[in-house]
């Protein structure tokens, strides 16, 4: 698959990713190179990884999100992931695969309107 | 003068037990004619039809003249008759005195039916194999009605297993009750993911009021499926935790720190509401 297949699209402050439905390995890293890329070219404030194409999540896509999301943390971003298909859940939980402490939101909707809120827990209340 | 009235009395015993014995015979026949639930038939040492009766006629739809003589395989569907099941019928018959069998049954139009048939092997006093009977019950209405039941029964138990209620917009509600093994959990996950996309949802209330009792198991169940919906970027909350159930966690040293819990239904609801960025204001 052509790596070039993952959209980082830059829209006001966040980036836009999107998936394809089976992505391989090769694209699974290049997801990772343009998404920090495209963070340092923009200073965006955050990232919404849009999944709901996708069919197949294995360890190795699982524990890159993940690694993503600590290195958007630390160039002082917020990585949310969205849409994920119950039946890919099922499988992941299955097997064990978690996505760390990464956000989740059931639609870019909602994803959106979670960028705008504090992240929980790093509230003050 | 008294033994006379005897003789003649005892000959009168007699003739009557005759003609009753005459008309018993009738009757007999009269009652295979004319039952009407009961295909009673006659075959021969090989199987081919010999007598045929009003109810045999009305349930397979074959007239008396274009079946006598015919193999009774004719009644059975392809497929056992592939099988070679009318030997065998005869065989057990042969060997055991009588065969008994429930099973689908063929019209002369190519229709099937459900029956029960039971065939008896007759033999003379000397034990020379004369035939078989054959008694043919046709069971459609039973069977439909068990199926119905049945089925009805099968959706009573999926629905019961794991309703997944909307309460609230952005709110679903599963009342679990009774123990929660592995394969309810399975169903469970994935009734509520599917739910919980559909209404876009982001809150989940797991009710666990009507769980007898929570082993480590089925706390693992609910961690998984607490984790299976967070995936999906919804949130869970369980309520239903009464002191017992929060003592046993304790006690097994069950990790529930990372799950929202309540102890009811009703402090479940307000934290989900607000969730959702809903509050409940008492009227004034």
């Amino acid at each position: 698959m052509n790596p070039d297949n993952i959209s980082v699209i830059k829209v006001r402050d966040l980036l836009m990713v999107t998936m394809p439905p089976d992505p391989d390995d090769p694209t699974i890293s290049a997801l990772q190179e343009k998404v920090l890329n495209s963070m340092e070219k923009y200073e965006a404030k955050g990232v919404v990884l849009d999944i709901s194409a996708v069919e197949t999540l294995d360890s190795f896509f699982a524990r890159t999100v993940s690694e993503t999301a600590q290195m958007v943390t630390l160039m002082g971003g917020r990585t949310i992931i969205s849409g994920m298909q119950p039946a890919v859940a099922v499988a992941a939980t299955e097997i064990g695969l978690t996505l760390g402490n990464v956000e989740t939101a059931l639609n870019v909707d909602r994803a959106l309107d979670m960028v705008n809120k504090p992240k929980p827990g790093t509230s003050h209340d | 003068m008294k033994k006379s009235t005897k003789q003649s009395s005892a000959k009168a015993r007699e003739q009557a037990d005759a003609s009753q014995l005459g008309s018993s015979e009738g009757m007999l026949q009269m009652l295979v004619e004319q039952l009407k639930e009961y295909a009673i038939i006659l075959l021969d040492k090989d199987g081919r039809v010999l007598t045929w009766n009003a109810a045999a006629e009305r349930l397979k739809g074959w007239k008396a003249q274009e079946i006598i003589g015919q193999h009774f395989s004719r009644f059975y569907p392809p497929e056992d008759n592939e099988k070679g099941k009318t030997e065998m019928e005869l065989k057990q018959a042969l060997e055991k005195g009588r065969f008994e069998d429930e099973g689908w049954r063929m019209r002369k139009d190519g229709t099937r039916f459900w029956a029960n048939v039971i065939i008896t092997t007759l033999r003379d006093e000397q034990g020379n194999l004369r035939g078989f009977g054959k008694i043919t019950r046709d069971l459609s209405d039973r069977r439909q009605a068990e199926d119905k039941i049945k089925r009805q029964a099968q959706e009573i138990l999926e629905m019961a297993t794991v309703p997944v209620v909307q309460v609230w917009e952005g709110i679903v509600l599963v009342p679990i009750i009774g123990t929660l093994d592995s394969q309810r959990t399975q169903q469970l996950m994935e009734r509520l993911l599917q739910r919980v996309t559909e209404t876009s949802s982001p809150v989940a209330l797991l009710d666990i009021t009507g769980v007898p009792a929570v082993d480590s198991q089925t706390a693992q169940h609910l961690i998984e499926t607490v984790s299976a919906v967070r995936l999906l970027g919804a949130d869970v909350i369980i309520t239903g935790i009464r002191p017992p159930i929060a003592q046993t966690l304790v006690h097994l040293g069950i990790d529930l720190n990372n799950v929202t819990t309540r102890s009811s239904l009703t402090a479940g609801l307000r934290m989900a509401l607000s969730m959702v960025d809903k509050n409940v204001v008492v009227k004034a």
